[in-house]
């Protein structure tokens, strides 16, 4: 029951997973928490997402899926997200003669659309308290990684080890 | 999202091999395996490894990932997928699904694998503390670079703040305002150009 909540969750994520990765966390946020999991364990979830290979989309569901249902979980979840991507670009590819879509007008809208789309993330991450500590670490990487082209893997991984020396957020 | 401007001179060191489905299979699994980041860093390396082997030239390419970033889903895998079934059909398409969803998979499997038997430790803990922390950070340079990219109207503004403020107002209600919106913004553009 659980893999078939999970994978739900997911498919309905990717009808609109439009954008780059980071604009479709928020959307899953809104899915899997309190469910199924807290909050900060889903930002952890998806700094892991983030610095390993692949979309976060689908790293982000294979997590999930593992951590509530295991191997078949993973792989229910993983599948389930890019589902309905597959079946949309089969069909266009299959009957793209009788699609009259103006691509250029779309492309504006969805741009729009997935602008939102990170502004709501943005907005479903900030920190939830006045505490300095997360505040601080969330505007030094927003510094470092608008302002240089330093690749964002690198301040997800520097931070993990800073808090694991210096332990300073709880 | 910016196209790199077309290179002049002739393609130097191109070595044609034929693009079998497991060639295909190989070079996105490889590239897939060994580059971080998001979609836009990988896009451009699967674009190069394509070019080089001869499969596709340079505009046929950023032709079809204009395409693909149409397509809802992570926009490697629009691309390979729709790249692929022009090259070589639907064998092909199948097999760039599987190059760039199967390495993650793996690599995520033996990192929960990791966490299942770490994750209590408290070095572990803070790790992933400090590593969730910086999260919102490199969503907001995100959006930052985006809106920087972005040739501002008063209509796109008007129709992202509407939609954003909807989105964190209704965020239950999430999957139909963005279906709704983007039809709606799509029919709205097609009936009132500006």
């Amino acid at each position: 029951m659980e893999i078939l909540k999970i994978s739900l969750a997911f498919f309905k994520i990717g009808i609109v997973a439009f954008g780059g990765g980071w604009s479709v966390v928020g959307l899953i946020k809104q899915e899997i928490v309190p469910n199924w999991m807290s909050a900060d364990a889903f930002s952890s979830l998806i700094a892991i997402a983030q610095s390993t290979p692949g979309p976060i989309a689908l790293n982000a569901a294979t997590l999930v899926g593992w951590q509530k249902a295991g191997f078949l979980g993973a792989l229910a979840a993983t599948f389930s997200v890019i589902a309905f991507p597959l079946i949309a670009m089969s069909i266009t590819l299959a009957f793209s003669k009788y699609i009259p879509l103006k691509k250029d007008l779309a492309d504006e809208s969805l741009r729009s659309g997935s602008m939102a789309m990170i502004i709501m993330t943005l907005w479903t991450l900030l920190p939830q308290n006045t505490l300095p500590g997360p505040w601080i670490f969330a505007l030094a990487s927003f510094g470092v990684t608008a302002f240089t082209k330093v690749n964002g893997v690198w301040v997800i991984l520097g931070a993990g080890a800073i808090n694991m020396l210096l332990g300073v957020l709880p | 999202m910016k196209i790199p401007s077309k290179r002049k001179g002739p393609n130097k060191t191109t070595k044609k091999t034929e693009p079998t489905p497991l060639r295909i299979f190989l070079t996105l699994a490889q590239i897939n395996t060994l580059t971080l980041g998001g979609g836009y860093v990988i896009v451009p390396v699967i674009g190069n490894s394509f070019q080089k082997q001869g499969w596709i030239d340079e505009e046929e390419f950023y032709r079809i990932f204009s395409r693909a970033q149409v397509f809802p889903g992570p926009v490697a895998l629009s691309t390979s997928f729709l790249c692929s079934y022009r090259i070589a059909g639907v064998k092909g398409a199948i097999a760039a699904v599987l190059g760039v969803v199967l390495p993650p998979f793996i690599a995520l499997i033996l990192v929960g694998g990791f966490i299942s038997l770490y994750g209590d430790s408290e070095l572990f803990k803070r790790f992933l503390n400090g590593a969730g922390a910086v999260v919102p950070g490199l969503v907001g340079s995100m959006l930052w670079k985006t809106a920087k990219n972005r040739k501002w109207t008063a209509r796109i503004f008007i129709e992202v703040g509407i939609l954003a403020i909807l989105l964190i107002l209704f965020p239950s209600a999430a999957f139909f305002i963005l279906i709704g919106g983007i039809v709606a913004l799509y029919l709205g553009r097609l009936l009132w150009k500006s």
